[in-house]
């Protein structure tokens, strides 16, 4: 695992380097970077996990970064005394926003949202970026009918038929789409506004259909779940 | 626009008033000489000391029946007795008499004609006196019927409102001296109208002082000769007023164009009087106009109501009322002059408030440097790690962060502070960043003149920059350097970074650092000042020049 810390306060940068490193495990790999310009570099150089980011979201490009680094396929906390940005970047797509000052607690906490496996929705996301050759477009989350997972990649199918890839895995994903979305399969997220009935197909086959008419496979170990939720 | 609407009204009010006042002195008592001219001339005998014996013939016509008892004024130089029909009526002054001198009488008397005597038809008016002074000025002697009362009573009513402007005029003066006095500005534009009023004060005093002192008849030049020399001063300064308000370009040009002028004029008209300050007047509203026309023209606020003033102004003195319409005019003048001082108050105060805003903006930029999350929650961050890993360390950077906490608060009110108490800012503000940033930051200064004084935070805003633009050394530090240079007509600042910058992606980095710096160059020095930053092979270079007044 590798993971990026962009931080132009040394103190503030050794601070979180060592919190990392203590939640992690040793083979995870620490990079340390002192600007948003050479962390993209880096970032387009290595592949990472995780970019511990400190923006000035005060800044006019700001956004421009934060843009660009959540349409990404790693996960992005932000780290920034700009605390009262915090829920113009979840709308983006970040993992956790934590305000400086911080301690050793809040940091865990925010690495735990990264390494469980579940769904811990904030509610709050708005867009997601995706990168289009050199410009990021942000795809407004009500447009989004389902999401499909499509090896390093996922598809969001939008309601104007429309399909955009996202660089982040179907597992990224859900932690950050809000609790409208629902893991209906290993391969498929659906919103569930969308979903009109659940089909129960001869051989023990299930499938949702959605309101546009199209069906979408339901896992088995999912189908108990999902049939709780819509009666 | 109201404003102009009310203005016109006030001054149709005047009007409307002088217009009753003509009723007032309409003749009661019609009558007709028996000489041809009005006025009766070369009656004097050839010697200095000789009695002159004039009889005028007059014939009553009409006279209003509830007119009471018939008045007689006359006018004319020397001193004399007055009969009607042979009957003493009066006298004025005392004639030359064996061994008495002459006592000079003044130049407008009245008499009151018997009542049994006012009858309707033909009656001679009898003047014997002697003039010794002023033969040379010829001039005749006029007569004038009316009821007593009316006699009396027009100069009351004219005086009245003369009086009333000239008040109006004495009080404007004596406040806009104060005024001048008082005023730290000492604009020259309050003084100039300060003594306009005054001068105008004067005029009219001078002009109608004649109803109420009885000047002898040998002093009845002096009077006019000061409304004359007023009348010239008057003309002068009003187009210089409307000069320095309108800012008018060439104004030595005009002025003394206008000097010369009025010169000519005092010279081709010497000796009469009235038609030298009829001319005086014209000349004046002609140079104003033209400077009132080119501030319209330069779209100057005022510029058009000045230009309305002025030609209503023409107006009234060529249309309306012949006699005073000259002092009609000039108030009109004056006023629109006053309402032209009032806009320009307006404006004044309006900067005023402005600078303060400003200011307190300024100050409040200041006070938000420290607290704003950037510097603080960092700064914070910071501590936190420094009180968590070595207490002792964290204790240094809390002393040094109160430190500059207690500079802040005590220049935040100042527009400008000793420089060493800057370069404490400074300094302190180093040791905390390098705290924060972990980098050496080095403190050096040459030729520093500890009696000169800095807008606050300046040389503060410059370092913060440096601080971000600069790369962290390998080893060794960044270091900042101050010196001052102090030559004949300005002052110099030099900060020196030496370090290697960083790239920056974009040329926005001098946003509101460098606002702020150029905000408190202006809040204290003006225009007189000019500020320079720019990269050089060491680092950055920031100087700050200061100009002597200029």
């Amino acid at each position: 695992m590798k993971i990026l810390i962009i931080e132009d306060e040394a103190r503030i940068a050794k601070r979180i380097e060592r919190m990392t490193r203590d939640f992690f495990d040793k083979e995870t790999g620490i990079l340390l970077c002192d600007s948003v310009e050479n962390g993209l570099s880096i970032i387009d150089r290595n592949s990472i996990d995780l970019l511990l980011l400190d923006l000035n979201l005060n800044g006019e490009d700001g956004f421009d970064v934060l843009q660009n680094v959540v349409a990404r396929s790693f996960q992005t906390i932000i780290i920034s005394a700009y605390t009262d940005k915090a829920i113009t970047a979840f709308g983006y797509g970040v993992l956790d926003f934590v305000g400086k000052p911080f301690d050793e607690n809040r940091l865990t906490q925010a690495f735990r949202r990264f390494t469980s496996p579940e769904k811990q929705p904030n509610g709050d996301l708005q867009f997601l970026a995706v990168k289009k050759g050199k410009t990021i477009r942000l795809v407004p989350i009500k447009d989004i009918r389902y999401i499909k997972g499509a090896g390093i990649y996922t598809e969001l199918h939008l309601s104007d038929n429309r399909i955009e890839l996202h660089d982040k895995s179907l597992e990224s994903l859900e932690k950050l789409l809000p609790s409208t979305f629902e893991r209906i399969h290993k391969s498929f997220i659906v919103c569930w506004n969308e979903a009109d009935k659940l089909i129960v197909e001869p051989g023990g086959k299930y499938s949702m259909l959605l309101k546009n008419a199209e069906l979408l496979p339901v896992g088995r170990s999912k189908y108990k779940e999902i049939r709780h939720k819509m009666i | 626009m109201y404003r102009f609407a009310f203005f016109t009204a006030f001054v149709l009010f005047l009007f409307t008033s002088c217009k009753q006042y003509t009723d007032y002195v309409k003749s009661d008592a019609s009558y007709s000489y028996y000489v041809n001219e009005d006025r009766v001339q070369d009656y004097l005998g050839k010697s200095a000391e000789a009695v002159f014996k004039v009889q005028i013939p007059v014939k009553l016509i009409k006279r209003d029946n509830n007119a009471g008892p018939l008045g007689l004024q006359v006018n004319g130089f020397g001193a004399f007795d007055v009969y009607w029909d042979g009957i003493f009526v009066g006298s004025n002054g005392k004639m030359v008499k064996s061994g008495q001198p002459e006592v000079a009488g003044t130049e407008t008397t009245y008499y009151e004609i018997p009542e049994k005597r006012g009858n309707i038809g033909l009656h001679m008016i009898t003047i014997i006196g002697t003039q010794t002074q002023l033969r040379e000025a010829n001039r005749g002697i006029d007569i004038r019927l009316e009821s007593f009362l009316r006699l009396h009573r027009s100069p009351l009513i004219v005086m009245s409102f003369m009086n009333l402007m000239a008040g109006a005029f004495l009080i404007a003066a004596i406040y806009y001296f104060f005024l001048y006095i008082n005023s730290t500005r000492k604009e020259t534009t309050v003084l100039v109208f300060g003594i306009i009023c005054l001068l105008f004060f004067c005029l009219l005093i001078i002009e109608y002082v004649k109803f109420y002192v009885d000047i002898p008849y040998t002093q009845f030049y002096t009077r006019l000769q000061i409304v004359g020399l007023l009348t010239f001063a008057i003309s002068i300064l009003v187009p210089w007023y409307f000069m320095l308000q309108f800012d008018f370009k060439k104004k030595r040009l005009f002025l003394f164009l206008l000097f010369t002028s009025l010169i000519v004029i005092y010279i081709t008209n010497y000796g009469h009087y009235d038609r030298t300050a009829i001319y005086f007047s014209y000349a004046m509203c002609l140079v104003s106009i033209i400077i009132a026309a080119n501030a319209t023209f330069r779209k100057i606020k005022g510029g058009s109501i000045v230009v309305a003033g002025l030609l209503a102004s023409v107006v009234v003195n060529r249309y309306i009322f012949y006699d005073f319409g000259l002092f009609i005019a000039f108030t009109i003048i004056v006023l629109s002059m006053l309402y032209l001082h009032t806009i320009r108050a307006k404006a004044i105060e309006e900067a005023h408030n402005a600078s303060l805003l400003l200011s307190s903006r300024l100050q409040l930029e200041l006070i938000k440097k420290n607290i704003q999350p950037h510097f603080l929650r960092n700064t914070l961050t910071s501590l936190i790690d420094w009180v968590e890993e070595s207490p002792q360390q964290g204790v240094v950077f809390i002393r040094a962060l109160a430190d500059e906490f207690d500079i802040m608060n005590a220049i935040s009110e100042d527009t400008l502070i000793p420089i060493r108490q800057e370069i404490e800012l400074c300094r302190k503000h180093l040791e905390v960043m390098s705290f924060r940033k972990e980098v050496c930051y080095d403190w050096e200064e040459k030729n520093i003149d500890e009696n000169e004084e800095i807008p606050p935070a300046i040389i503060h805003t410059i370092i913060e920059n440096g601080i971000t633009h600069s790369l962290p050394p390998k080893k060794g530090c960044i270091c900042f350097c101050l010196s001052f240079t102090k030559e004949k007509n300005y002052k110099e600042y030099t900060l020196q970074t030496i370090a290697k910058n960083r790239k920056t992606r974009k040329e926005k980095s001098n946003g509101t650092g460098f606002k702020y710096i150029s905000a408190r160059l202006n809040e204290s020095y003006g225009t007189n000042w000019h500020f320079d930053s720019h990269e050089v092979e060491e680092g950055w270079m920031t100087t700050i020049k200061i100009f002597d007044k200029r």
